[in-house]
């Protein structure tokens, strides 16, 4: 009987424990205190961060090899608890607003989901990434569809439930023969009994079933029809936690395994990858053109992103040890750099949306009058989603750019500039609404101050990435996947 | 009987959960396809299992865990296609078409 | 190995042996039996009552929640069978039962939540 490293788990422990104890208090809150359990949420949120700050610098395994705690999982922790804390601050002032009396559910889901996105960052086993994965899906299908009463909502839940768990039994047919075949579900095992193996259609077939099902989870095209419509029908917070912690967590996943067991068979799964990632960045972004919907462009927006992060994973194809190294990092980059411009931008939404619920882009028109702050703050986010110098969005872009042109296969890179050109014609294009375009109605929104703080968050973190680009560096986990 | 023939037992399962996900039109209907998957993905991992015979017989365990996993996304599932009838009245998926590019 | 799979070949051969039997009693049935079809012989049997409505009957859909439930606990009961047989073996039995009702406890507030919200209740 092995036994368990409690202090490895700790902040997930702490974050199970706060889970419950919201659904428990939500039970007995009259229905005044409702505000509570946002706080409660919080709480538990602040506490589970505290917790992997006692972490730092370690390296743990528990659980039999099936949960790892290493650099790279912190700072994919850091990053969901980040997250976390920023989404719970937009969704405090959206659910007073409409959706007061069911807060206790909605924070007990959102946890449930957080908890499972940590989960993931430590899995190294199929079994671990499974149970995470659904962990992250199921609580995300019922907040999709939490408005009970707006048929939009329910529409959005029935097809992300539809699609998410048709994804994850294609994934586990893979899964279930690469058990077989490698005779382990331990990732490392996996990949040296792979390695061993060599050139395998069966293994190249199972590979292509877990990608696959990955794509679903990161909205990769051609698996990315869920995404505008949930996005759109779901409330905005949860939009934002689907496009930013849900799509981190799939590709926490993918990175684990992608690298760690099927590092050997980069020519397998590498030119398909690069193939999906060009298809996923051009239809999202030239979709993006035609829309009229706030929400719908940010959520093809974010799919044109899922492609530049998948980019550097189609170019290791047969490169050594320091190519694979660069587009790792630079995947990780990238994810960890969207993830905050793409927070802003949703929380900016969530802001303009309290006088204007139907988030059509025309509501824009003459921001910069009504909230001057606000308009600002939302050009930053869509300049640095463009890719301009000063922000970090180019950052993120430029390393992935390199990874590309270091690798040779500089058609990548071009087709990913040609890209970025699309996507700086729309993002712009609502810039230009905002400050260009005389207000309607020109009286001020009036942005509530957990709204202020989230969006601040994601600022801070987006202007100071763009000045100081060895921010993340310091993280440096880069190297702790690949033991080439 | 050797291990071949449980594992096209299982591919042809597969094949027909992906045959009722496609043909369906009935979202109750596409979740029974779901399931018969996920069914096969089970057979598999006994099946394997059983073939490599190791002492903590990670298949079993594998298996156990899809069907909790299963049981909680149906219910999940039937409770969203329950919301989905209550306001639409229907639950052909062609049908539930508000949202479009 | 194979033996192992051999002892369900026991179960087909039943099996095939069991479907046989019944589709050639059918058949001889069918090539045997006069047929002369007439309308009042074509309605649905039902006790000797005359048939109303349609064949599709509608179950009360609050039966939904208390069936699912029932799944949801009983499937999770699952994983008191492979703890079992840890258990008997392990070197330090309190923990490990400690985790177990720590897992029961995990389920009861699920229990704790649909009582709350009266779902239990016959309305």
């Amino acid at each position: 009987m092995p036994a368990i490293d409690y202090h490895a788990v700790a902040p997930e422990l702490i974050l199970s424990g706060a889970l419950i104890a919201v659904l428990c208090v939500d039970l007995f809150l009259p229905e005044k205190r409702k505000a509570w359990n946002s706080t409660l949420t919080a709480l538990g949120v602040l506490g589970a961060l505290g917790a992997l700050f006692t972490l730092v610098g370690e390296r743990r395994t528990t659980f039999g090899g099936m949960f790892v705690l290493d650099s790279f999982s912190l700072l994919f922790k850091f990053l969901f608890l980040a997250v976390a804390v920023v989404v719970v601050l937009m969704s405090a002032d959206y659910l007073n607003d409409s959706l007061r009396s069911s807060q206790g559910e909605f924070y007990f889901l959102l946890l449930s989901s957080f908890l499972g996105a940590m989960l993931m960052a430590s899995a190294r086993d199929l079994l671990m990434l499974f149970v995470a994965l659904e962990m992250v899906s199921v609580p995300a299908f019922l907040l999709a569809g939490f408005r009970k009463t707006d048929p939009r909502s329910t529409e959005a839940a029935l097809k992300f439930f539809l699609i998410g768990v048709l994804s994850s039994a294609v994934m586990l047919f893979g899964m279930s023969l690469i058990y077989g075949v490698a005779q382990s579900t331990n990732l490392a095992e996996i990949g040296a009994a792979l390695k061993a193996r060599g050139d395998d259609p069966l293994v190249t077939a199972s590979i292509m079933l877990i990608l696959a099902g990955f794509g679903f989870k990161v909205s990769a095209v051609p698996f990315h029809f869920w995404a505008p419509d949930t996005y759109e029908g779901a409330p905005v917070p949860v939009a934002a936690f689907l496009s930013v912690a849900s799509k981190a967590a799939g590709f926490a996943g993918l990175l684990q395994v992608a690298f760690l067991a099927f590092g050997g068979q980069t020519t397998a799964w590498g030119p398909g990858l690069a193939i999906l990632s060009v298809a996923t960045m051009t239809i999202g972004n030239v979709v993006a053109l035609t829309q009229t919907n706030i929400v719908r462009l940010l959520a093809y927006s974010s799919i044109a992103h899922a492609g530049y992060m998948l980019m550097p994973l189609g170019v290791v194809a047969g490169q050594g040890a320091a190519i694979q190294r660069q587009a790792f990092a630079a995947s990780l980059t990238y994810i960890l750099v969207y993830s905050f411009m793409n927070l802003g931008a949703f929380a900016v939404v969530v802001a303009v949306g309290r006088k204007r619920p139907w988030n059509l882009i025309s509501d824009y028109e003459g921001l910069s009058e009504r909230e001057p702050g606000l308009a600002l703050a939302m050009l930053f986010f869509l300049l640095s989603l463009a890719g301009i110098p000063p922000l970090a969005g180019f950052w993120a872009k430029f390393l992935v750019f390199g990874a590309a042109i270091d690798s040779g296969t500089a058609w990548l890179a071009a087709v990913m500039v040609l890209n970025s050109v699309v996507g700086l014609y729309y993002y712009l294009s609502v810039g230009a609404k905002m400050y260009l375009r005389p207000a309607e109605d020109p009286s001020p929104i009036g942005v509530p101050v957990p709204l202020v703080v989230a969006i601040a968050v994601a600022l801070i973190v987006v202007v100071a990435v763009g000045v100081f680009p060895d921010f993340f560096n310091h993280f440096a986990p880069g190297a702790t996947l690949i033991a080439l | 009987m050797s291990l071949a023939w449980v594992l096209t037992l299982g591919a042809l399962l597969f094949s027909l959960g992906i045959y009722g996900v496609l043909a369906r039109r009935n979202a109750v209907l596409v979740l029974m396809g779901i399931e018969l998957m996920l069914n096969a993905v089970n057979v598999n991992l006994i099946a394997f299992d059983a073939w490599i015979r190791q002492g903590n017989a990670t298949g079993q365990i594998f298996a156990l865990f899809i069907i909790t996993v299963a049981a909680a996304e149906v219910g999940v599932g039937l409770a969203i296609v329950l919301l989905v009838f209550r306001r639409r009245e229907t639950i052909n998926v062609d049908e539930v078409n508000l949202l479009k590019w | 190995m194979s033996g192992y799979f051999w002892q369900y070949g026991t179960i087909a051969a039943l099996s095939i042996f069991g479907v046989a039997f019944v589709a050639v009693a059918f058949l001889f049935n069918r090539l045997m039996r006069p047929r002369k079809p007439h309308r009042e012989k074509l309605t649905t049997y039902e006790c000797g009552i005359d048939p109303v409505g349609e064949g599709w009957s509608q179950t009360q859909v609050r039966y939904y929640i208390f069936a699912f439930l029932f799944v949801i606990f009983d499937v999770e009961s699952v994983f008191l069978f492979p703890w079992a047989v840890v258990f008997e073996r392990s070197r330090n039995p309190g923990l490990v039962l400690a985790e177990m009702v720590v897992f029961i406890g995990v389920l009861a507030v699920g229990l704790l939540y649909a009582w709350r919200k009266k779902v239990l209740e016959w309305l």
